[in-house]
């Protein structure tokens, strides 16, 4: 009885009625001024910047000039292949992170933290030593006699799924790692116990369970891959044009800021359709999450 | 689970006489380190029965289930089930029916996908899985409740799915692991009678988990008792309950006055601060020896004034506890020991206070003894 007395008492005292409120106006003001000043006015004035000449024309370039269709159309692949690869490599790292035992989860989750560290910029040079025709794996593989010529790693689509992937894949393995952390292993006693053979206890209780982990994984890495810049511009060599470097060459070579406003538009249009796409796909599977 | 199997005992030949149709445990062991979670262990379960482990936590029970269910595999002895070995046999392949404290229903299926599962497991046709499947729910009580996702059904509710789910491919084995622990008291008590009633009528042979000796007595044919990874005593419910084996036991099955004491002749021994008591016969040991002397907080009786009895003494009040029907009184009986009694409200119990001077007895037959070691 006490206990509860004192619980009401200590809920309604200190931040009560309009004084909360403004309390957490206050608590919040700064972060939303920033934001309001640094990211949302920025965007307004791009969306206004590619509708300055007063016709849509650069909206026309962008979504029907073969050229930059195709631009388009590899940045999505290039998404989707690294999303893919992603997954496929961070599944089993995750599930390898969920269910060690201590002290190999904190050491693995090192392992996984230890790039994400790192400077993006120090990697993906770090990338390009490694692999240029003259670079660390290829001279490793001519000296061994496993190729009699370099492989073409870098400057190449190649080199930018490896290096995307090594940036993107703790975006894949961190919420995998969270569901399935929380995925109850008597179920797949449960499963087992009631006549599932190992890969139908995968198929039909580990996996739908993990799929929002999957879902999450998947919406960041492909969100994140398509804004790419820095790896494609450095590992693609100007030979794998991605959105936001054609972006970039747009405003810088050519000074062309409305069209330049207008493909960062349907960048984010983009973004935003994958984001809202992928949720209603899946929705239907995640009602009991 | 990583047992060599070059550590194991290679001398389990034939299945044992009893196991015939049921399950059978012989002489397991399971350590896990320095730990011995089973000390060597046999137990048989007829056809039709439900035989519940009980046994505080630790004391090897849940370790057995696993071991049944195949989830652990024994260090040395075998399990036998329908006169089968499948000590080694993976859990999927035991036919098991098993139920979980925590329901363990798949949440993402509904709960006739639940049910369904073990039976698509098995590749039962779609229609055959349709017809068992709404049979089930109607045995478990939950028809009409087949689409609903386990979240969306409360907790007597779940378990009942998760009943159904384990009995619905016909196991040739029932295991419950502490299935009511989650609910509450009245729910609880109401789902006991059920699954003991399903069980009964479906035949099954079921091994029920509990910590719950209340839990035990009513749902049991047999009960064994389990302690520090052993088998302390297997018997009915009514032969553990008056006639625990050891102090363990008697201390575990429900509360009672536990004395120790000293033999000094057939059927007498003595207690702390001297008095004689007299006993249900027996060969305990030799005089001198130590015994323990168990007496049921139902047993002691208020005796009138020149009312006899085989052991009587005054003594007085010195606690009284309110139970509601009963009322429990602490008496410090005259001779310098104490006895606690439990007595119906109306009959004796609402005029006592602490102080009150009375005389209690019981007889010889209400005593039983009990080896103290």
């Amino acid at each position: 009885m006490t206990a509860i007395a004192a619980g009401a008492r200590s809920a309604r005292t200190p931040w009560r009625g309009w004084r909360a409120h403004v309390l957490a106006a206050l608590f919040t003001a700064p972060a939303l001024l920033f934001l309001l000043l640094f990211f949302l006015w920025p965007v307004l004035r791009l969306l206004s910047l590619s509708v300055e000449g007063g016709s849509l024309a650069p909206y026309q370039k962008a979504l029907t000039d073969g050229l930059y269709v195709q631009v388009l159309f590899n940045t999505a692949l290039i998404a989707a292949y690294v999303s893919a690869v992603c997954l496929a490599l961070g599944y089993p790292v995750a599930y390898f992170l969920a269910n060690a035992r201590e002290p190999w989860v904190t050491i693995g989750i090192v392992f996984v933290l230890l790039p994400f560290w790192t400077s993006i910029l120090v990697r993906t040079y770090a990338w390009m030593v490694l692999l240029g025709r003259n670079g660390v794996i290829n001279r490793l593989l001519l000296e061994t006699g496993l190729i009699a010529a370099p492989l073409p790693l870098l400057n190449n689509l190649t080199g930018v799924l490896i290096g995307m992937v090594h940036v993107l894949l703790p975006y894949m393995i961190f919420p995998l790692y969270a569901v399935m952390r929380r995925v109850d292993p008597g179920l797949l006693s449960a499963a087992e116990g009631l006549g599932a053979p190992g890969w139908q206890v995968f198929r039909r209780v580990y996996l739908p369970l993990t799929l929002p982990g999957v879902l999450a994984g998947v919406t960041l890495v492909f969100i994140l891959s398509i804004g790419f810049f820095i790896t494609p511009a450095l590992l693609g060599g100007g030979k794998v044009i991605m959105i936001a470097v054609l972006i970039e060459s747009q405003v810088r070579q050519f000074l062309a800021w409305d069209f330049a406003a207008a493909l960062s538009v349907v960048l984010l249009a983009m973004t935003l359709l994958v984001y809202f796409g992928l949720r209603r796909l899946f929705r239907g599977d995640l009602q009991w999450g | 689970m990583g047992a060599a199997p070059s550590t194991r005992d290679s001398t389990h030949s034939a299945a044992p006489e009893t196991s015939g149709p049921g399950l059978a445990v012989t002489g397991v062991v399971r350590r896990f380190g320095a730990v011995v979670a089973l000390g060597g262990v046999d137990l048989a379960v007829r056809r039709g029965e439900l035989l519940t482990l009980l046994g505080p936590s630790g004391s090897g029970k849940t370790t057995l289930l696993k071991v049944i269910a195949g989830f652990e595999i024994p260090d040395q002895g075998s399990v036998f089930l329908g006169g089968q070995d499948v000590t080694f046999a993976a859990p999927a392949k035991r036919d098991i029916g098993m139920v979980f404290q925590n329901y363990a229903l798949f949440p993402h299926m509904t709960i006739a996908q639940n049910i369904a599962f073990p039976l698509e497991m098995r590749k039962v046709s779609k229609a055959a899985i349709r017809e068992r499947v709404d049979n089930a729910l109607k045995q478990v009580d939950l028809p009409g409740y087949g689409e609903r996702l386990p979240k969306q059904l409360s907790g007597g509710q779940q378990q009942r799915a998760a009943l159904a789910r384990a009995i619905v491919f016909g196991p040739s084995l029932l295991l419950l692991d502490e299935p009511f622990g989650a609910l509450d008291r009245k729910l609880r008590e109401q789902m006991q009678l059920e699954v003991r009633r399903l069980q009964q009528k479906l035949g099954l042979t079921a091994v029920f988990v509990t910590h719950d000796q209340e839990e035990a007595l009513i749902m049991s044919d047999r009960i064994a008792v389990m302690e520090q990874g052993r088998i302390a005593q297997l018997g009915t419910p009514q032969d553990i309950y008056h006639h625990p084996a050891n102090r363990f036991v008697a201390g575990f099955m429900g509360e009672s006055n536990l004395m120790q004491a000293r033999l000094t002749g057939p059927g007498t021994a003595s207690v702390e601060g001297g008095a004689s008591l007299r006993f249900a016969a027996g060969a305990v040991g030799p005089a001198g020896s130590a015994v323990g002397l168990l007496l049921r907080l139902e047993r002691p009786r208020a005796l009138k004034d020149g009312e006899a009895a085989a052991n009587a003494f005054a003594g007085s009040v010195v606690e009284v506890i309110y139970l509601g029907e009963t009322v429990k009184y602490r008496i410090r009986l005259d001779p310098g020991f104490e006895i606690v009694v439990r007595w119906p409200y109306r009959e004796s119990g609402g005029s006592l206070k602490v102080g009150d001077r009375l005389r209690v007895g019981w007889d010889a037959a209400d005593m039983q003894p009990v080896a103290w070691t």
